[in-house]
């Protein structure tokens, strides 16, 4: 495993493990989706530069930064929304649908 | 919602099956898959009410969570063997973590507790759309990528059979035991994925099959509840028939279309000498049919002069279209016979 692949792998599970944690706040979870597409932006990009030496496929990080900020809107979007119908954005709150 | 939006939704998620569908390259797979999440978004939520933006919140995270997951496991995969290409035979670590991903994007245990919600809070349309239509992409990457070791299979599969046999004993919202039973179906097709992939097309087909007859009769009386199926006898009583013969194909009793998957797996596990995982997924699909034959009991057991258990409602002209459902109904029926037309026509 190169650096390169060990920086951006922990970038990642660090997110993930973010995601999977985060308890109290509905935005908290949000940011740690943005810092996972983040660190794929960075491992894309350094896959273009350290291994695919004709730069073909260098449009593949702008493409992901697209998916990710039409991610990041939606994400958004329902953030708004849940904060309209229930009235908070605390994760607690999100209790509707249970067994 | 208004007819260029709501086109445009329908067509971004046709495109985004389509796409990967299309694709050798897991990037393009991963957009695919991402134009499908994003494209579901609006539909889940357009009536705006609590449940429904609660409903889209859980699906939106877990679908981002399998999706981000996905794209990662395949830029490691690239860094670590420079590959894009699905068909090539992948690192393990990186195929173990593909297929992860894309169980969470379907539903498998033990990735499958935003499923129940998820699908409780959708309108019926949209439900069966995410249990059928949004199946599809992920379904067919696990397909591609020719599984050669068993073990991830098995167990996400059998799992999947006992938490979605288990996990809908208690339950009466008819949305929810839609959803543990995608899981289960879901489970059966997993499990034979590595051993078989034409069984395992095989039972993604019947199984859409049965769900679109058995998500259709729920549409047609707006049934949400066991008790709103209580008065299908005076709305529509053709279908006091056609649903429990429905609700026991998808358990897998013998005479009727979904016996032929569960049949035609247990034959193949015990061809790959694995008789007790065989005997432990047909003994857990048990726990399935004794809720397909509560909710027949509710329907057609329990009419007068016996006690009703709900009250009668108001006779309105139904308004959908009931051409595909019948078709599909009766596939779900009376398909069993032509069991060696079908198995000479699949890639086996």
């Amino acid at each position: 495993m190169t650096p390169a692949h060990f920086a951006f792998s922990s970038a990642f599970m660090l997110g993930l493990a973010g995601l999977a944690f985060h308890r109290t706040h509905f935005i908290s979870a949000l940011l740690c989706l943005e810092g996972l597409m983040l660190s794929l932006f960075i491992a894309l990009s350094l896959w273009t530069e350290l291994f695919n030496l004709t730069h073909n496929s260098a449009s593949m990080p702008m493409i992901l930064l697209a998916f990710s900020a039409c991610e990041a809107g939606t994400g958004l979007a329902l953030l708004v929304a849940t904060t309209r119908t229930h009235s908070t954005n605390r994760l607690k709150n999100l209790n509707l649908l249970q067994c | 919602m208004a007819p260029p939006i709501y086109s445009a939704l329908i067509i971004s998620l046709g495109l985004g099956t389509t796409m990967t569908f299309a694709s050798t390259h897991w990037y393009l797979a991963w957009m695919g898959i991402e134009i499908n999440t994003l494209a579901i978004i609006p539909l889940m939520s357009q009536n705006h009410i609590p449940r429904a933006t609660e409903a889209t919140t859980k699906y939106f995270f877990a679908q981002a969570t399998a999706s981000a997951t996905l794209l990662f496991a395949s830029i490691s995969n690239a860094f670590l063997t420079g590959e894009w290409d699905i068909l090539q035979t992948p690192n393990t670590l990186t195929y173990s973590l593909i297929t992860l991903a894309l169980a969470m994007k379907i539903g498998l245990a033990p990735l499958h507790s935003w499923m129940p919600e998820v699908m409780q809070g959708l309108s019926l349309l949209t439900g069966l759309i995410l249990s059928t239509w949004q199946k599809l992409a992920p379904l067919y990457l696990i397909y591609q990528i020719q599984p050669t070791n068993s073990n991830i299979f098995i167990v996400l599969g059998l799992l999947s059979i006992i938490v979605g046999g288990w996990g809908g004993f208690n339950q009466v919202q008819l949305r929810k035991i839609l959803a543990y039973s995608s899981i289960a179906h879901l489970g059966w097709m997993i499990l034979i994925l590595s051993f078989s992939p034409p069984l395992a097309l095989l039972t993604i087909l019947i199984y859409l099959l049965m769900t679109f007859s058995l998500f259709s009769s729920f549409m047609l009386t707006r049934a949400t509840h066991i008790n709103s199926l209580a008065t299908t006898w005076a709305k529509i009583p053709i279908l006091t028939i056609s649903t429990p013969l429905i609700l026991l194909s998808l358990g897998g009793l013998p005479p009727l279309t979904g016996f032929m998957p569960k049949w035609l797996i247990l034959q193949e596990l015990t061809k790959q000498d694995l008789a007790p995982i065989a005997t432990l997924a047909a003994l857990s699909s048990l726990f399935s049919l004794y809720f397909y034959l509560r909710l027949s009991y509710a329907m057609t057991l329990t009419m007068p002069p016996n006690n009703p258990a709900g009250t009668l409602p108001w006779r309105l002209n139904p308004r959908h279209n009931t051409t595909l459902m019948s078709l599909a109904t009766t596939s779900t029926i009376c398909l069993l016979p032509v069991t060696p037309a079908i198995m000479a026509m699949l890639p086996l």
